[in-house]
């Protein structure tokens, strides 16, 4: 084959052209350790990473939903604590009441303290959180109990999504805790006590106990149903962080370079392109005019 | 005596015809590295004198070193390569729009809009939350407009360059015509016309990489150019190619037709740089666009639609989310955040029923759960997965652009080396040519010399 002048400047160039611009590629992988860089680089992994980085996002929004939700959770766990300690203060009171040596006066006394803890629990049952009365259902902004008892909240449960197939409700409901929507008017178990001590009433205050006692478990139960709430969340939190770092490791997996190779494909590569310079400039030397 | 003035006669030729030649070998040295030029060959013959003997040498003329056929498959080459290129280069673009690596693509903020729900349903009645779900929105709707801007403005530009590129077809043509009249006039006065023709060759190849060229010769032997299957110069006439538009916008290619009118030749497009755009431009893009719309107004709607159910803290419901039109065309470019709720936060519509004010977050819940529901491409995709259908397919037609390039430049490469090969420079051989008529040239002086001396001799011996 007959060879020009030009086909040697040609090839020389275009060799060099083409390991220049493999070697660009390989240097910014070895740099970044980042082996997608665009789509074309490989057009699965790329369309497998905006997949998992969607799952991330959502991961994220529910472990932030976790993180903003279980510090209502905690504080109407809490608060149902110190009314079920109440209750039991109250029925501490009522056995003393019924005691028989005790005269009106010691009774009006006991009542007044009877009134007292009621006062407390309206307080308590009255808890705001982040997001407004804990015991409202989704009358968060309505006062929930009046001075008086008078429940002017709902039933509604604050759902919200965790990660489960259905939403979760993640609020304690107060209806149930307080009202007689759960079996028992805890206000009027208080006000029956307070009654039957004011009014000397023997037989009234051992009739109370037995209603005192069915408030208090189920001011317990809803306690013990905002616990298993936190439980779940808890239990969401570390599946959801579970997923976390696998998508992590599947996005590191697809996309990130494996450093050992890039590095070692980077000075493979520069090696080429230094051979390549050498041998093209002996090759453009080659000519033979210059002999003459 | 004629026999010594003959000698002086062949001596006198041989400088003639060598240094025709040293100035042939000029020639091709100073131009080894003009583009298109094709090395010449100085044809010396020996001059006919009949039955007599003793004839010397004559410079015939100039001999073109081409080959047509080598000519043609490079023009064919250059087409198909130019088209692959420069459909490329809309490609990267289409690509680098489509990059989520920085986070900062449609791809996240759509994500953003699901994450600002979860948001919401953990506290309906915060102001902040509301906020925020307006903000992601209203930042899905920028980054939607402006991703559909762009891409309507890439097609525009593509337009633009589609009209460009004719226009040098059109002006490379009348070139064409114009050389191929100073060809034949050169040839009738009997001029060589060796630099007129490499123009033309080289015009011929320059419109090869505009539009796919074939060039042949008729039977009167006049060169015939060929673009897309029409004829465009044929003989010492030019015609000219013109752009008009389809009704679905995308591009149609005519040629003129000599008593007025055009007649459509799109369909035999397949080379050069007019075809790259074609096919960046009305196929490329459009399926980008088309999917980018389609994956907006899904999601749009089926948002829209949930939203509505709701109701918004100011007891208010039916209202849209995101303002957007009854087809998916352009949804892209034009989608908004709505005016029904836009600055109006408190209107977004985080609870089921005006009964669950302040605090129900049932419908944001129900809102962020379109996250994992198949809203998209026909109700056969989750967001996320059209989303990564579409960086997919982006990737896969670039990747394979860019293997196309590489093949094509490599046939092209390889085309351009056997044409180099058989028409182009070689200082080598040039150096050798110089030399060798360098010594004719030398030995034919020193044959004059030969022949005065013999001259002299002779005249000193007839005068004693």
């Amino acid at each position: 084959m007959r060879v020009t002048e030009q086909m040697r400047y040609d090839g020389v160039a275009q060799n060099l052209a083409q390991l220049s611009s493999r070697q660009a590629k390989a240097a910014q992988e070895a740099q970044t350790g980042v082996r997608v860089n665009l789509p074309s680089d490989d057009p699965i992994a790329a369309a497998q990473l905006a997949r998992l980085s969607a799952s991330q996002s959502q991961v994220a929004a529910r472990r932030n939903t976790i993180s903003s939700v279980r510090g209502d959770a905690e504080l109407a766990e809490s608060s149902l604590q110190q009314a079920s300690d109440l209750m039991a203060s109250a029925k501490e009171l009522a056995m003393q009441g019924g005691n028989g040596s005790l005269g009106a006066s010691e009774r009006a006394t006991l009542a007044q303290q009877v009134k007292d803890i009621r006062d407390q629990l309206v307080g308590i049952a009255n808890t705001r959180g982040t997001s407004g009365y804990l015991f409202a259902g989704s009358a968060t902004e309505t006062q929930p109990f009046s001075a008086t008892g008078t429940f002017n909240g709902n039933d509604d449960a604050h759902i919200v999504d965790i990660g489960n197939s259905t939403p979760s409700a993640v609020n304690a409901s107060g209806a149930k805790a307080f009202t007689s929507a759960g079996g028992r008017d805890v206000f009027g178990d208080l006000d029956a006590l307070y009654n039957a001590l004011n009014s000397n009433d023997s037989t009234a205050i051992s009739a109370s106990l037995d209603g005192l006692d069915r408030s208090r478990s189920q001011i317990t139960n809803a306690q013990a149903t905002i616990g298993l709430t936190i439980n779940k969340l808890d239990a969401s939190d570390s599946v959801q962080s579970a997923i976390d770092l696998q998508n992590s490791k599947s996005m590191s997996d697809i996309g990130s370079v494996d450093p050992a190779k890039a590095y070692s494909t980077l000075v493979q590569l520069n090696n080429a392109l230094q051979q390549s310079v050498t041998v093209g400039k002996s090759i453009l030397d080659l000519a033979a005019f210059k002999q003459f | 005596m004629a026999g010594l003035n003959n000698l002086l006669n062949v001596a006198r030729d041989a400088l003639t015809a060598q240094s025709y030649g040293l100035n042939v070998t000029g020639q091709n040295i100073a131009n080894a590295s003009t583009p298109g030029y094709v090395r010449r060959v100085a044809v010396l013959e020996t001059q006919n004198l009949g039955t007599q003997s003793g004839g010397g040498v004559r410079a015939a003329g100039l001999d073109r070193v081409t080959n047509d056929y080598i000519e043609r498959r490079e023009n064919q080459a250059t087409g198909t390569a130019s088209a692959a290129t420069t459909r490329d280069q809309t490609l990267a673009s289409i690509e680098a729009m489509f990059n989520d690596g920085a986070g900062t693509g449609l791809g996240s903020a759509l994500n953003d809009v699901f994450a600002s729900f979860s948001a919401l349903a953990t506290n309906p009645n915060d102001t902040t939350t509301r906020a925020n779900v307006l903000a992601a929105a209203g930042a899905f709707a920028d980054r939607a407009n402006q991703t559909g801007n762009t891409l309507s403005q890439m097609q525009i530009d593509l337009k633009n360059q589609a009209q460009d590129t004719i226009d040098q077809v059109n002006q490379r043509a009348q070139e064409i015509a114009k050389l191929d009249m100073q060809i034949a006039q050169a040839t009738m006065q009997g001029d060589d016309a060796s630099d007129l023709k490499d123009q033309r060759t080289q015009k011929i190849l320059n419109m090869s990489g505009l539009i796919n060229t074939h060039t042949f010769t008729d039977g009167s032997g006049n060169t015939v150019v060929q673009v897309a299957g029409a004829t465009i110069v044929d003989g010492q006439h030019a015609r000219s190619l013109s752009l008009d538009m389809n009704a679905d916008g995308s591009l149609k290619l005519l040629v003129d037709q000599p008593g007025g009118g055009g007649s459509e030749i799109t369909q035999f497009l397949t080379g050069g740089k007019l075809a790259g755009i074609k096919e960046a431009r009305d196929k490329d893009l459009f399926d980008v666009s088309q999917k980018l719309n389609t994956l907006v107004f899904d999601v749009a709607s089926a948002i829209n639609t949930q939203h509505a159910l709701g109701t918004g803290a100011d007891g208010g419901t039916g209202r849209n989310l995101f303002d957007i039109g009854a087809s998916s065309t352009n949804a892209a470019r034009d989608v908004r955040v709505s005016v029904d709720v836009f600055d109006h936060p408190d209107r977004i519509a985080a609870a089921g029923s005006v009964l669950s004010l302040p605090g129900g977050s049932d419908n944001a819940v129900a809102l962020s759960k379109i996250f994992d529901t198949q809203v998209a491409f026909g109700n056969t995709k989750t967001a996320a997965q059209a989303y990564g259908d579409i960086i997919g397919s982006i990737g896969s037609t670039r990747a394979s652009s860019q293997r196309d390039v590489e093949t094509q430049n490599a046939i092209l490469t390889q085309v351009q080396s056997m044409h180099q090969s058989q028409s182009g420079v070689s200082l080598d051989e040039e150096m050798v040519n110089l030399t060798k008529f360098q010594n004719a040239y030398q030995a034919a002086s020193k044959m004059i010399g030969v022949a005065d001396q013999l001259m002299q001799t002779l005249l000193n011996t007839v005068g004693r």
